[in-house]
């Protein structure tokens, strides 16, 4: 399964530890978004693919269990001036 | 007498095994099941990996950045296959420019098929990389 949401934590500083602006991320509007652009792109990537001897199909599959390995990745990067968080669901 | 001593004297009687095999299957039965500590493997735990973590701190001055990361494995898993997607003249360009940077590494060695022994392997994995000064402390881990 695709992820369907995020969450980036933003945090100012250290100091005002605890001043946190949660921004969730709705992923799966981002894919309703990208859907006509997909559909558009799919045929030019469907006639690309064999030019570069890639199996078009192979390669979307690839593609497509990438983007559903993301699910439960979290980046935490902190430093004294802020801190950031992002977690994919 | 046992099911599995019988077991093993009727298949030597039916010929299906010889007598030397025989006797080491109910040497192997008599033996029973060795505790983990008279083989000298320690207890593993049983639980496989399932994120790899890298956990960064770099001191910048007086300033201190954390870089915390936690990926799933399967991550790895899929760009294994989308790097076997990876057409041969590509491959060749990326290897030769793993050598020119002393890795003699073949990026057509990782296969998908490996990957799970692999994966298992990266349990008992811990990379410690510490700077010169101390400014940069790197570990990668799986948990």
């Amino acid at each position: 399964m695709i992820p369907l949401a995020a969450v980036v934590a933003f945090r100012p500083g250290l100091s005002s530890s605890n001043v946190r602006l949660w921004i969730p991320v709705p992923l799966f509007l981002v894919w309703l978004l990208a859907l006509p652009v997909l559909v558009v792109a799919l045929p030019i990537f469907y006639l690309a693919c064999p030019a570069r001897r890639v199996i078009p199909f192979r390669a979307l599959w690839a593609l497509l269990q990438l983007l559903c390995a993301l699910r439960t990745t979290r980046v935490s990067i902190e430093s004294r001036e802020a801190s950031i968080l992002v977690h994919i669901f | 007498m046992s099911d599995h001593r019988k077991q093993i004297l009727d298949m030597l009687a039916a010929g299906q095994i010889n007598a030397e095999e025989a006797d080491r299957l109910i040497g192997a039965i008599e033996d029973g099941p060795r505790p983990a500590a008279a083989t000298g493997l320690a207890e593993r735990p049983t639980a496989a990996p399932r994120y790899l973590r890298v956990i960064a701190n770099v001191m910048d001055g007086d300033d201190q950045i954390k870089v915390n990361v936690r990926a799933p494995l399967q991550l790895l898993r899929a760009g294994v296959r989308l790097a076997s997607l990876i057409p041969p003249q590509a491959q060749d360009q990326v290897n030769s420019a793993l050598r020119e940077h002393g890795v003699g590494f073949e990026l057509s060695q990782i296969k998908p098929e490996n990957l799970d022994e692999l994966i298992d392997h990266l349990g008992d994995l811990t990379v410690d990389v510490d700077g010169e000064n101390g400014n940069l402390k790197v570990r990668i881990f799986c948990e």
